[in-house]
């Protein structure tokens, strides 16, 4: 037992002959903001995939909140708190934005099919918490004059705005972003990063995919780095800058 | 409520279909529209369960008519009946209402069933099993002599439901030279839409609807957003299951008698092609396109005379199948949304 949040000990997933993810031991505390980077093929969004459920890893054990999570659904991990985004990114394309909100946010209990033939008043009451909840965000993320949209309406930032909006309706603790600035105008890739800052210092924990490395340094606490699946790296952004592994992972071996 | 002008575009093109029955007929127009507007019922209500299969759910479903086998064979059995090679009658049974039920609940248990390792399929795989799995129960019921009266199908059992015939079906009938058993299966096939449509206007934009079509846009995204998509499929498939059930009831009881030959893939494409023309993913889409369908399909034997001199039955099926396939090539050009669909929820995108 460790007093990480999320604990990975000999993580290994591998695709024929090929390691895609292989760690032997990494965890992540509570509040941090940590970037994981790597080089292409690194097996990034394999070890997100690992612990978000999506993939079962071939061997070793993770474990979220203390709970050996290595076999969940990914439904179940979701509902305890942790939720990530896609590198490609998924919107539900013919919703409104704002029934892509109202989906994320409410409760399996609400989706109910009995509770939604009968139309209680109480569910009623839900509903209209759960849209002031979703007019607020897309408030905050400035995508309110779009709510009625379909969401394939969107241009590829707001669909990232749109797909962070969703994962935050329903105040998740651990984030996982999987390249939240990927194919994003600098302009709008701005206001994702102070809003993925303003998350963590409202005390969630976040995980990041990004190949921005300018981005990544300059508002990760912490830094993971992988290359061929392997943990070759772990420091705050001074620390990786500088460290040898990395540069070698990055921009090949020196020859002497 | 705003009435759109593709509604009333709808409504136009059914009302003129009906209008050509009576033109193309003069001698009894009225018969052949009762019948058609039977069929039109009990097909609409096949196709409005669909709808929630592949319109709200993206489930590519083309084992439809083994669902509504599963509701026939089901209630049928459970009532006095007669059935197989000596027509070995039972004469106890459940009263109507009761066996429907059951069978209508034994339709959606088969969804569940069927669903259970199939469900995890996406797209194309999913229609592979399903219309596997519709033959392999329509050639069970086939061979399963004993019980379901194999080929020679199940006979005696329209007096279940014709018992509790109103009488003023009877009177009426008489003036318009209807058969009055076939107007009590039409009117309890429109009044089931009725109520289907209502119930499923109610779901429409509850938090259910909401998660079903959000399971039919990104499975992934369902689960990621902690929802379990799984046991969404499975409840809509139990919905459009038990729905079609009940229009298998009904279509045995507008046939007078059953056999496995009724549940061939053709009545799985048909109701496909009346979800399609009615637009997908709409609530009362598929009535109007049934109607139209029906018309077509009905109306078929006047092109096939023009066509051939004293066309046969087998020419007369063929052109039938030529005109399907028409309508339905046609539809994907010229107005995939259907008559009712919209174009920006254009649902025919299977992932």
């Amino acid at each position: 037992m460790s007093n990480s949040l999320i604990e990975v000990n000999n993580l290994k997933k591998t695709f024929g002959g090929l390691t895609a993810v292989d760690v032997k031991q990494l965890g992540f505390n509570k509040g941090e903001l940590t970037s994981i980077i790597g080089p292409n093929g690194a097996g990034k969004t394999t070890f997100f995939d690992l612990i978000s459920g999506f993939q079962n890893p071939d061997g070793g054990d993770i474990h979220l909140k203390n709970k050996d999570i290595s076999n969940f659904q990914p439904y179940k991990i979701a509902r305890m708190g942790m939720v990530r985004t896609f590198q490609l990114t998924k919107v539900f394309d013919r919703m409104t934005v704002l029934e892509n909100l109202l989906f994320s946010g409410s409760e399996i209990s609400n989706d109910s099919l009995f509770k939604s033939v009968i139309k209680s008043k109480s569910q009623k009451k839900y509903e209209e918490n759960l849209k002031d909840k979703a007019n607020n965000i897309m408030e905050d993320l400035n995508i309110l004059h779009m709510a009625d949209s379909y969401a394939r309406e969107l241009s590829g930032g707001q669909k990232k705005l749109l797909e962070l909006a969703r994962s935050i309706i329903n105040e998740p603790e651990i984030l996982l972003l999987d390249e939240p600035l990927a194919g994003v105008n600098p302009k709008l890739a701005e206001d994702i990063l102070s809003l993925i800052k303003k998350l963590s210092n409202e005390g969630i924990t976040i995980l990041m995919v990004e190949h921005n490395i300018e981005a990544v340094m300059k508002i990760s606490e912490r830094i993971v780095v992988l290359a061929e699946g392997s943990l070759i790296a772990d420091g705050n952004p001074n620390e990786i800058r500088t460290d040898r592994n990395v540069i070698e992972a990055y921009l090949g071996k020196d020859n002497d | 409520m705003k009435i759109s002008n593709k509604f009333l575009f709808a409504v136009f093109l059914t009302g003129f279909s009906i209008y050509l029955v009576f033109a193309l007929n003069p001698e009894g127009a009225s018969r052949i529209l009762l019948n058609l507007l039977t069929f039109a019922g009990i097909y609409g209500l096949s196709a409005i369960g669909l709808n929630v299969h592949f319109g709200w759910t993206g489930l590519l479903n083309f084992g439809h008519a083994s669902f509504m086998g599963v509701g026939a064979y089901v209630t049928l059995l459970l009532m006095p009946h007669a059935a197989g090679r000596e027509g070995e009658i039972t004469s106890t049974g459940l009263p109507f209402i009761v066996a429907l039920i059951i069978g209508i609940l034994s339709a959606a248990l088969f969804g569940l069933l069927l669903g259970l390792p199939a469900i995890r399929l996406r797209g194309d795989y999913l229609a592979i099993v399903t219309i596997a799995a519709a033959e392999i129960f329509r050639l069970l019921v086939r061979d399963l002599e004993s019980i379901t009266g194999g080929v020679y199908g199940i006979i005696n059992y329209t007096e279940n439901l014709q018992k509790y015939r109103p009488n003023f079906i009877n009177n009426f009938s008489e003036s318009l030279e209807f058969s009055p058993s076939q107007a009590w299966v039409c009117l309890v096939a429109w009044v089931s839409i009725l109520f289907t449509v209502l119930f499923l206007k109610r779901l429409n934009n509850s938090p259910w609807g909401r998660a079903l079509r959000a399971v039919r846009e990104d499975e992934d995204a369902v689960r990621a957003m902690g929802k379990n998509a799984v046991w969404l499929k499975l409840q809509s498939f139990m919905l459009g299951a038990g729905i079609a059930g009940l229009s298998g009831v009904l279509l045995a009881f507008n046939y007078g008698s059953l056999e496995t030959t009724v549940f061939v893939p053709l009545l799985t494409f048909y109701v496909w092609a009346i979800m399609i023309l009615g637009g997908v993913g709409t609530i009362t889409g598929p009535i109007f396109g049934s109607i139209i369908f029906w018309v077509i399909i009905s109306e078929t034997d006047r092109l096939a005379f023009i066509l051939f001199e004293n066309a046969n039955g087998q020419q007369l099926a063929g052109v039938r199948f030529l005109l399907v396939g028409l309508l339905i090539m046609a539809l994907m050009i010229f107005r995939p949304s259907g008559l009712l669909g919209k174009k920006e929820e254009l649902l025919l995108d299977v992932k």
